[in-house]
């Protein structure tokens, strides 16, 4: 009681405080001025504030902070067109241009045109500068849901400039284009018209059959972090949309991203909530939809959720101890039992009409030629060729440059893969069905490892430390690959990779795409998906698929590369060993090095296609060099003794060669009974009896020499003994 | 003259024969050349009760041009083995690092260059390999290291011709043992057996007490890890000149294994045991047992680190210290985690390391 009565003091207070005034209700005049009213001690003013001004005051909540001002815009601009195109089925074609107007007071000019439906031209102004106003609260998979991104650009152009928003609009029902220059009202959330004019066919901007262009004067920084951010979405973009054409214009020049595949995904669909996502709210909606058909809550049922038929409503009616009666008739406590037992009971999967993968067709197409842009560096010194020849050499792609050459130049580059994979998985993730697709492309012009995020084909640009994906691709084995982590760090040890985790040493783009009319954002930014329920689950199993569709085609290019930087060491060490052996013994080193080198190259062939490689089984080993040694020994010995029979006599002078290893060998088969113990001994054995096996040789034969020496000594002491 | 020498032709002549084969593998077996060596290391050491030494296994590592890994291995030892060639032709010597830098050179062109060795370890390693192909050991291809061995007492050397009375000055100073063992004669012995202490400011203490000239010994040390030249002494004087051998290291784990390498040998030159290793060696201290028996008062011992700890758990389970002597001693260091070095018995006078606690444990081991 003491509470009500302080709150009823406080709207006293308050009402009190503009006594002459009008209600605020009535009045046209935002309460704005009533506010800068001091008030009493300890005196609270409760005020209405309208959207607009919320979402100015918020800003942070839609993305749009100091920094990524023009990201944020750029984002919104291209997502809205995407989608005005893709609901009617159009193939898209957008501009985006996005220069400097002002360098001292940070203005800049951004614009975009489309050729998408357009907007009927009664609509634009609230379409443009009303928060909260918008064609996509339904339940279906859209880019845009919250009607707030326009709405942000018109909001930020009136708050911070005294330029009016442009806007052509040529919609598809009316045919005829429409010119505004606009202005937000952030006060009350509406639109102020400043021009409204519909445009003869002379004056007209648009050339398609329909379509929608917006100019914006902002005022905003653009660091060279958000700068490549900005690039980077344009990029992502065009990866997932290689249906359209996108051009993008800045003040570095003019990219052009073409058309790739004119397949286009299917529209998602409107389809009725599920009934396990059923709440009192999405309930009393449905009711409020049959009020005047006096429906009974069975109809009502059936008809507002998916996968509920009229039985299985009338058992839940049953089932929440309720009779079947007029829809309206029930009182929340009676509605929120029947969303009890729909929580607890069992229904068929959603469908996912209401969803648009991207699809393997045009995933495949974006990820065997995607763009991404490249600033050139080449200051004036260069010509520009010269500045086109560098990005050419360093890209190893196709260039579609254009530009001033005198300026940092941005250009196209496409990568080209050696090979990719795709997969997708159905599932429920908050109780609203979810398509999870991945893709892989490896190899090929990609250099680096790098993992692609995409919500409702949005690229995902930051926070990728705490993404979902970051966490999927660290958590899934390489070894389903086929390869091990031993492998890929041999092969692709690279001192600048920032992590010395095994997948990121690959040179592999890693896509995920996750499309849900209710995706987990972490942040109201949307930037970056939670590891929330099942959906990591799923994107794990894509990934292991993936991998494992892929193994046998990587582990082939690893060979190659294997092969490759193996064919590089034998090109620096061959002569190295040719050099060695050459010094060493006659032999004609350049035949010697021509042998070696096809050898090497013909081994590394046939590792290649895959070829048992034949193992060599008679290895140089201590012993055989020990018993050739001791063969060409043995044998002067056995010769001057004139002990050697006839016979090895006459398989000696057989040969004209000196004697090669394996036939050395099958000699020392033949001559071992009669070669001393002592030479034939293990080279180990050998080494061992170094000291004491051949001393007396040694000191017959040179009186007094090394080691022997001190063991010489010692016969001579215990002689004396 | 020593081009003359009939080893050295032997080692140029089998180096030549591993480069003969190689090309014959190459130009006209028309298959990569393997190098098959025996493995040296933990993995491929053997106890041999029968001759009471670490030996060599019989586990190789072939060595081929065929891997990323190994073509570099192949190409570094077939460079050392013509290295060794070169050294031996120009009738040259040289240590190990003096190989390291005659044959380093850089691999690869401008983009990707390598180093011939990582480090000299690599060049130490093929010229194992060299050894282990040619069966012959380093020092008889003039490949030595620094000498750091050191000799006292009364025993006559002849280095490269000319007589070293090592009692000559034996109150001040030691002869460096050379490490060229193919230039070194022991010409006369007269000492009653050799003690071998671990560390060289331990055998100039006892030196300078004049325990060579009371007790009639040869005093040596290795200065830490011996090298080959010393070992080689140790054994020599103690098989061939029937000298008795007793050891001294610290009573540490890490003391412990280095009195071991002359007992035993050790895992990295189990291929060379035969030549290095005294098996009748007699380790008598510095005990575990001793830091108690002699009062090393507390300051003077030194706490066990967790590898010494470790250190002495893996011995415990080695064959060679079944003992009930050498498991009782890892018993008490393990129990105390304590050890000490033998200098900590100059805690009781700079006199009683030499002329209490050494003859003591020579007089209960009988050798004086």
């Amino acid at each position: 009681m003491q509470r009500l009565k302080q709150k009823a003091t406080v709207e006293v207070a308050a009402s009190a405080g503009q006594k002459n005034a009008k209600p605020a209700k009535v009045n046209s005049q935002p309460p704005a001025p009533v506010l800068q009213q001091p008030l009493g001690r300890g005196k609270v003013r409760y005020d209405r504030k309208a959207e607009s001004e919320f979402f100015v005051d918020n800003s942070a909540l839609a993305g749009f902070t100091g920094e990524r001002i023009l990201y944020m815009a750029v984002r919104e601009l291209i997502e809205n067109s995407l989608d005005s195109c893709e609901s009617s089925h159009i193939l898209p074609h957008i501009s985006l241009s996005m220069k400097m107007l002002d360098p001292a007071n940070d203005m800049w000019l951004i614009s975009c045109q489309d050729n998408g439906i357009g907007i009927p031209s009664d609509k634009v102004p609230v379409a443009v500068c009303s928060f909260l106003t918008s064609g996509k609260y339904v339940e279906k998979q859209q880019r845009g849901l919250f009607g707030v991104g326009l709405k942000m650009i018109a909001a930020f152009s009136t708050k911070d400039t005294d330029h009016p928003l442009k806007v052509w609009s040529k919609s598809e029902e009316e045919k005829s284009e429409h010119y505004f220059e606009l202005r937000t009202d952030i006060g009350t959330n509406k639109p102020i018209v400043l021009l409204k004019k519909t445009l003869k066919a002379d004056e007209s901007r648009i050339t398609s059959d329909s379509g929608f262009r917006v100019e914006a004067i902002l005022r905003a920084r653009l660091s060279p972090i958000t700068k490549s951010k900005i690039y980077d979405y344009i990029s992502q973009t065009s990866i997932v949309n290689p249906y359209a054409v996108l051009e993008f214009e800045t003040d570095d020049g003019k990219v052009m991203f073409d058309r790739r595949t004119t397949v286009m995904p299917q529209p998602a669909k409107e389809v009725l909530p599920h009934p396990s996502d059923m709440d009192l709210m999405t309930l009393k909606k449905a009711i409020t939809n049959f009020m005047n058909q006096k429906t009974t809550l069975q109809g009502v049922l059936s008809g507002s959720f998916q996968k509920l038929s009229a039985e299985k409503a009338k058992e839940i009616i049953k089932n929440a101890g309720l009779e079947n009666k007029p829809a309206d008739k029930y009182d929340e406590h009676e509605l929120i039992e029947i969303v009890k037992v729909c929580k607890k009971t069992k229904f068929h999967t959603p469908n996912t009409d209401h969803l648009s993968p991207i699809g393997e067709e045009i995933l495949t197409v974006g990820m065997t030629s995607e763009y991404t842009i490249v600033t050139s560096r080449e200051p004036q010194a260069g010509t520009k060729e010269k500045a086109e020849q560098g990005i050419e050499d360093a890209g190893n792609g196709k260039m579609v440059a254009a530009g001033n050459p005198t300026q940092p130049q941005i250009a196209v580059k496409i990568l080209r893969p050696a090979l990719t994979a795709y997969s997708s998985k159905t599932c429920v993730v908050n109780n609203r069905p979810t398509i999870v697709e991945c893709g892989i492309a490896y190899g090929g012009d990609i250099g680096s490892f790098k993992i692609f995020r995409f919500a409702n084909k949005i690229p995902l640009l930051y926070d990728e430390g705490s993404d979902v994906a970051r966490e999927v691709v660290s958590e899934v084995e390489i070894n389903k690959m086929g390869i091990s982590k031993k492998e890929v760090k041999e092969q692709f040890a690279n001192p600048e990779a920032k992590s010395d985790r095994a997948v990121e040493l690959l040179p592999l783009h890693i896509f995920f795409h996750v499309c849900s009319t209710k995706i987990p954002y972490k942040t109201a930014g949307k930037e970056s998906i939670a590891s929330e329920g099942e959906l990591k689950h799923y994107m794990k199993s894509c990934l292991s698929d993936l991998y494992r569709k892929v193994s046998a085609q990587i582990r082939k290019e690893l060979r190659m590369k294997e092969a490759q930087s193996r064919l590089n060491l034998y090109k620096y060490y061959i002569p190295l060993i040719v050099g060695a052996i050459s010094e060493s013994i006659k032999v004609d080193s350049i035949k010697l090095e021509q042998a070696f080198t096809e050898l090497a190259e013909k081994h590394v062939t046939g590792e290649i296609a895959g070829a048992p490689v034949p193992e060599k089984e008679d290895a140089i080993t201590g012993k055989r060099i020990e018993e050739e040694a001791g063969e060409e020994k043995g044998a002067n010995i056995e010769v001057n003794k004139g002990k050697v029979s006839a016979e090895q006599i006459a398989a000696k002078s057989a040969k004209p060669n000196p004697p090669r290893s394996r036939q050395v060998k099958e000699e020392v088969a033949k001559v071992k009974a009669t070669v001393p113990k002592g030479e034939r001994a293990n080279p180990v054995e050998k080494l061992k009896a170094t000291w004491k096996g051949e001393k007396k040789t040694a000191k017959q034969a040179t009186g007094q020499t090394s080691l022997d020496v001190y063991s010489a000594a010692g016969d001579k002491k215990r002689s004396k003994r | 003259m020593p081009a003359t020498d009939k080893r050295h032709q032997e080692v140029i002549k089998k180096i030549k024969l591993i480069m003969k084969d190689v090309s014959a593998d190459l130009m006209d077996q028309k298959v990569l050349p393997v190098l098959d060596v025996p493995k040296v290391g933990y993995d491929n050491t053997i106890w041999s009760e029968e001759k009471r030494m670490l030996t060599i296994g019989d586990k190789t590592a072939r060595i081929s041009p065929d891997s990323t890994k190994k073509i570099p291995t192949f190409a570094q030892y077939l460079v050392m083995a013509n290295a060794v060639r070169k050294l031996l032709d120009e009738e040259m010597e040289s240590t190990i690092r003096g190989m390291y830098y005659a044959t380093l050179s850089t691999v690869g062109d401008e983009k990707n260059k390598q180093k011939f060795w990582n480090s000299q370890e690599n060049s130490d390693d093929a010229i194992k390999a060299v050894e282990l192909l040619t069966g012959v050991p380093r020092e008889e291809f003039s490949v030595t290291s620094k000498p750091k061995g050191m000799i006292s007492g009364p025993i006559t050397l002849r280095v490269g011709g000319d007589l070293i009375d090592c009692s000559l000055g034996s109150r001040a100073t030691s002869q460096l043992i050379p490490t060229n063992i193919r230039d070194v004669e022991i010409v006369d012995v007269k000492a009653d057996f050799v003690m071998v202490v671990e560390k060289d400011t331990v055998l100039n203490n006892i030196r300078k007490s004049g325990f060579i000239q009371k007790y009639n010994a040869i005093l040596m040390t290795g200065s830490g890890e011996p090298d080959r030249a010393t070992r080689m002494m140790v054994k020599t004087l103690n098989e061939e000149w029937k000298m008795p051998v007793v050891v001294f290291a610290d009573a540490d784990p890490w003391g412990l294994g280095i009195a071991l390498r002359y007992k035993i040998g050790s895992e990295s030159l189990s291929y060379d045991s035969d030549r290095l290793v005294t098996p009748d060696a007699q380790v008598l201290g510095m005990m575990f047992s001793d830091i108690y028996r002699y009062n090393i008062p507390e300051v003077a011992r030194l706490a066990a680190s967790e590898e010494d700890i470790n250190r002495a758990h893996d011995m415990k389970k080695k064959p060679w210290f079944q003992d009930k002597k050498w498991q009782k001693e890892l018993n008490i260091f393990l129990e105390h985690e304590e050890k000490c070095e033998l200098d900590a018995f100059f805690k009781h006078g700079f006199k009683y390391l030499a002329e209490t606690y050494l003859p003591e444990k020579l007089r209960e081991a009988g050798v004086i």
